[in-house]
C-alpha cells in the first residue's frame, strides 16, 4: 500500500479542499431543512387521495397520518403527481399520477439528500453489479432468484410496459440501486419505511439490516455482536431517536447505530446521503484495494482503486453505467479516514481511534496478501492455461473461490472493521484458512495437474505467509497429540533405538 | 242520432294501407326487437375473426365467469337498454362492420392489438355519455357491498360527480392505458416484442 500512499500527493488538495466544502456546506452539522416555500406543496387534489385510501388502504393512511409529511401539510398528490408524458405516468380517479416516488421525485423538496444520494455507491447498487449477476443469479439458480434476491437489495431495472403496467419481474422493488422510469438512480423508501417516513426508525440499525446481513456482509450480525451494538441495546432510550437534529456527541452520546458512522453528523462533520464517502477500503472484492472518491462534473460520483494513478481533474472517466463524465474533485482515501475518524472522536481518543484503524487495516491487508492476492492469481493461471473453463461456476474450484472471497474473506474484513471479534475471526478468517487450506488448494492443484509447480507453488512458496507449512515438525498440543520429547543424549547401549520420526528429514511443503 | 263518420279522405285504400301499415309497424318492431337481441349476443358479436380477441380475456373476467351465474353478454354491456337506443347503438355500430370490411385487417392478431387502444378509448367514452348506463341494468350504486370492509363506504361516499367508468376501466378486457398516459411507441413496442416482429414493425402496421 506505500504506492498508493505516495500517489496521493496530487488529489490530496483537492481532497481537502472537497472536505472543507463538505464540512461547510453544513454550518449547523445536522440534516438539511427543506428551504421550499410551502406553497410548493399542498396539493389540492391530496385530500380526495386521503379520505378514499382511509378506506381502501387504511393502514397506509394511518402511517402517513401519523407522518412529518401530513404534519407539513404534503399530501399523496405532492409526492406520486407526474406528468403525462412520464413513462410510469398513470391516470388514476382522474388525477395522472406515478406508482413510483423515485428519489429524483423526493429532491423536489429534498435537494441535498437526492444530489448526495445521487451517484453514491447505494445509488449504484445495481449498476455496479448488473453485468455479473446473471452468472450467479440466472445460471446457477434462475431469473426468479434475481427478481426475489439479488434486486430487492441491489434495485432492479424497473420497466414499465406497453400498456403502462409496471412489469412483476421488477417491480414492485425498493432495493437501493433501483433504475427509475425516470431515469434516476435508489429508492429512498429503501431506509425510509414508507409512508411515515420516521426519523427514527431510518437511525435504528434495523434500516439497514434488510440487505446488511448474511453470509457476504453480515453488518447486522457484526453490529450486534460489537460492543457498540451491545451499548445501543442497552441504551435505546438514551439515543434520542425522535431528535430533529441528531448528531453524535451532542444530541446523543449512547452508542453508534449504522447511521452515526456512515452518514450521520458527529461534531463537525455534516450529515450525507453519500453513504459510502467515508469507507477507505473496497471490502466485497476478491483483493481489498483503497479507494479513491471521484466527484464528476455532473454531480455524480465514482470509487477508484488507490492503486491506479488517480484521474486528473478536467479528465474524463467511465461510469458504472457506461457513460463518461468529467472529474471535478478527487478525495484521497486517507481524506475518507480522516472523515471517518472525526466522527470516532466523538467518543474516542486519537490514538484509541487510530489503533482501531491499524488493527482493521492490519486485517485486510493480511487477508489480501495470505488469501486474496495468492488464490486470486492462482485462478487467473488457471484461466489463462484453459485449465479452468471461463464459464463462471461450472468447475467446483470456482465455488470454492468464490465463496473465500465473497463470503467467508469479506465476513472477515466486515468484521474486523465494525469490532466483531467472532465475525473477524471465527465466521471471517479463520473460514478463510481453513478453505485455503483445506478446499481451495487441494483442489487448484487437481485442476493444475502438471502445471501445479507453474501456477501454484511460486505463490505459496514466496513471502512468509505460508511458510509454516514446511515446518512439519513444529509440534503444538492444541489438537491434542505432542511427540515424546527427543531422547537423552548417549543412551546405554543396550538400549533400543527410540522410534526417530521418519518425516523429519522431509523438505517443506508436507502437506501440498 | 249522430252518424260516426270516417272522413272523407279514408278511403278503402287509405284505410287498407293504415291496417296494413300498423300491422307492419308492429311486425317491423318486433324484428327489431328480435334483431337487437340477436344483435347483441355473444354468437353474433364473434362471428367477426376480429371479435374473438375481445372474446379472449372476456372469458377469464368475472363478467363471464361469476360464482352467482350472473353472466353479461356484450350486448349487455355495449348496447343501450330500449328499444329506440339500442337500434341506435347498432346503426352507429355499423360503422364497424365497414371498418372490418374495407378498414384495417382486424382479424390479424397484430393489427387488431395495434388498434385496440383506440377502440378502447371509444368505449370508455361511450360509457362515459351514456352515464355508464349499462353498468347499471345489473349494478345498483346504492346496493354495492363488497368483500372488503370499506369497499360500500368508498361506492358511498367517494362517487360524487364520478361515473363507474371512471375507475372501472380494463375490467374485462385486455388492459389499455387511459387515454391521457397513452404513448403509441410504447404500445407498437410492446407488441413488436410479443409477436417477435423486428423494431419498427408495428409503427409501419399502424399507418398502413
Amino acid at each position: 500500500m506505500t504506492l498508493a500512499v505516495s500517489l496521493t500527493r496530487r488529489p490530496t488538495r483537492w481532497s481537502w479542499r472537497m472536505l472543507l466544502a463538505l464540512v461547510l456546506a453544513s454550518t449547523t452539522a445536522q440534516a438539511a431543512k427543506v428551504e421550499l416555500d410551502p406553497s410548493n406543496w399542498g396539493h389540492p387534489a391530496g385530500g380526495d387521495c386521503v379520505s378514499c385510501h382511509e378506506k381502501a388502504s387504511p393502514g397506509l393512511a394511518q402511517q402517513w397520518h401519523d407522518s412529518a409529511h401530513e404534519r407539513a401539510g404534503v399530501n399523496c398528490m405532492d409526492c406520486h403527481q407526474a406528468e403525462a408524458s412520464e413513462p410510469d405516468a398513470i391516470e388514476h380517479e382522474g388525477q395522472v399520477i406515478a406508482t413510483i416516488v423515485s428519489p429524483k421525485d423526493c429532491g423536489r423538496c429534498h435537494e441535498k439528500e437526492f444530489a448526495e444520494q445521487q451517484g453514491s455507491v447505494h445509488a449504484e447498487a445495481y449498476a455496479i453489479i448488473a453485468e455479473r449477476v446473471p452468472a450467479l443469479a440466472h445460471n446457477l439458480t434462475g431469473q426468479a432468484m434475481q427478481v426475489a434476491g439479488c434486486d430487492q437489495c441491489h434495485g432492479s431495472e424497473v420497466k414499465v410496459r406497453g400498456d403502462g403496467t409496471l412489469d412483476p419481474a421488477t417491480w414492485p422493488n425498493s432495493g437501493i440501486g433501483r433504475i427509475n422510469p425516470d431515469g434516476s438512480k435508489g429508492s429512498c423508501s429503501s431506509c425510509h419505511g414508507r409512508h411515515a417516513f420516521s426519523k427514527a426508525q431510518a437511525r435504528e440499525p434495523e434500516a439497514c439490516v434488510r440487505c446488511h446481513s448474511g453470509p457476504d456482509s453480515p453488518d447486522k450480525e457484526i453490529f450486534e455482536a460489537s460492543k457498540h451494538g451491545m451499548l445501543y441495546v442497552a441504551e435505546r432510550e438514551s439515543m434520542n431517536l425522535d431528535a430533529d437534529t441528531w448528531v453524535a456527541g451532542q444530541d446523543y452520546t449512547a452508542a453508534p447505530t449504522c447511521v452515526s458512522c456512515h452518514m450521520g453528523a458527529a461534531g463537525k462533520v455534516p450529515s450525507t446521503h453519500d453513504v459510502g464517502m467515508r469507507n477507505v477500503w473496497s471490502l466485497n472484492t476478491p483483493v481489498s484495494m483503497r479507494q479513491y472518491l471521484i466527484v464528476l462534473d455532473d454531480g455524480s460520483k465514482l470509487e477508484l482503486s488507490a492503486d491506479q494513478k488517480p484521474p486528473r481533474r478536467g479528465s474524463e472517466v467511465e461510469k458504472a453505467d457506461g457513460t463518461v463524465a468529467k472529474v471535478k474533485v478527487v478525495a484521497a482515501p486517507e481524506r475518507r479516514r480522516a472523515v471517518m475518524n472525526l466522527v470516532c472522536l466523538e467518543c474516542h481518543s486519537k490514538t484509541f481511534t487510530e489503533g482501531f484503524m491499524d488493527q482493521f487495516d492490519n486485517v485486510v491487508e493480511l487477508y489480501n496478501a495470505k488469501f486474496g492476492e495468492p488464490s486470486s492469481a492462482i485462478m487467473a493461471g488457471l484461466y489463462e492455461r484453459g485449465l479452468l473453463t471461463p464459464l463462471p461456476f461450472d468447475e467446483p474450484l470456482e465455488l470454492t473461490y468464490w465463496e473465500l472471497w465473497h463470503d467467508e474473506g469479506a465476513r472477515a474484513r466486515h468484521g474486523a472493521s465494525m469490532a466483531s471479534p467472532n465475525h473477524a475471526w471465527w465466521e471471517g478468517m479463520y473460514l478463510v484458512g481453513r478453505n485455503f487450506y483445506g478446499r481451495f488448494l487441494p483442489e487448484a492443484r487437481t485442476v493444475a495437474g502438471d502445471a501445479t509447480g507453474e501456477v501454484i507453488d511460486p505463490l505459496i512458496d514466496a513471502g512468509e505467509h505460508h511458510a509454516w507449512l514446511g515446518q512439519p515438525q513444529q509440534a503444538n498440543p492444541i489438537l491434542g497429540y505432542m511427540p515424546p520429547p527427543p531422547p537423552e543424549a548417549a543412551p546405554a547401549e543396550d538400549a533400543p533405538i527410540p522410534p526417530v520420526p521418519a518425516a523429519a528429514e522431509e523438505p517443506a511443503g508436507g502437506s501440498k | 242520432m249522430i252518424q260516426l263518420r270516417a272522413p272523407l279522405f279514408i278511403t278503402r285504400h287509405v284505410l287498407f294501407a293504415l291496417v296494413a301499415g300498423g300491422l307492419g309497424g308492429i311486425v317491423f318492431m318486433f324484428f327489431l326487437l328480435e334483431f337487437d337481441e340477436f344483435t347483441s349476443s355473444n354468437e353474433f358479436c364473434t362471428t367477426c375473426h376480429s371479435m374473438t380477441y375481445a372474446e379472449v380475456s372476456y372469458r377469464q373476467s368475472p363478467h363471464y365467469n361469476s360464482a352467482s351465474g350472473v353472466r353479461a353478454t356484450c350486448g349487455d354491456c355495449h348496447v343501450s337498454e330500449g328499444l329506440i337506443m339500442a337500434t341506435y347503438d347498432h346503426a352507429v355500430g355499423t360503422k364497424d362492420l365497414i371498418k372490418e370490411l374495407f378498414g384495417p385487417k382486424y382479424d390479424d392478431p397484430v393489427v387488431n392489438l395495434l388498434h385496440l387502444p383506440e377502440a378502447a378509448f371509444a368505449a370508455r367514452a361511450w360509457f362515459r355519455r351514456r352515464d355508464s348506463a349499462t353498468c347499471k341494468r345489473c349494478h345498483t350504486l346504492e346496493a354495492i357491498q363488497g368483500t372488503r370492509a370499506n369497499t360500500a363506504a368508498i361506492h358511498q361516499e367517494e362517487t360524487e360527480d364520478k361515473t363507474c367508468i371512471d375507475c372501472h376501466y380494463n375490467l374485462v378486457h385486455r388492459k389499455v392505458p387511459d387515454e391521457k398516459t397513452f404513448k403509441r411507441e410504447a404500445w407498437n413496442r410492446m407488441v413488436e416484442e410479443e409477436f417477435d416482429l423486428a423494431p419498427g414493425a408495428a409503427a409501419k402496421l399502424v399507418a398502413e
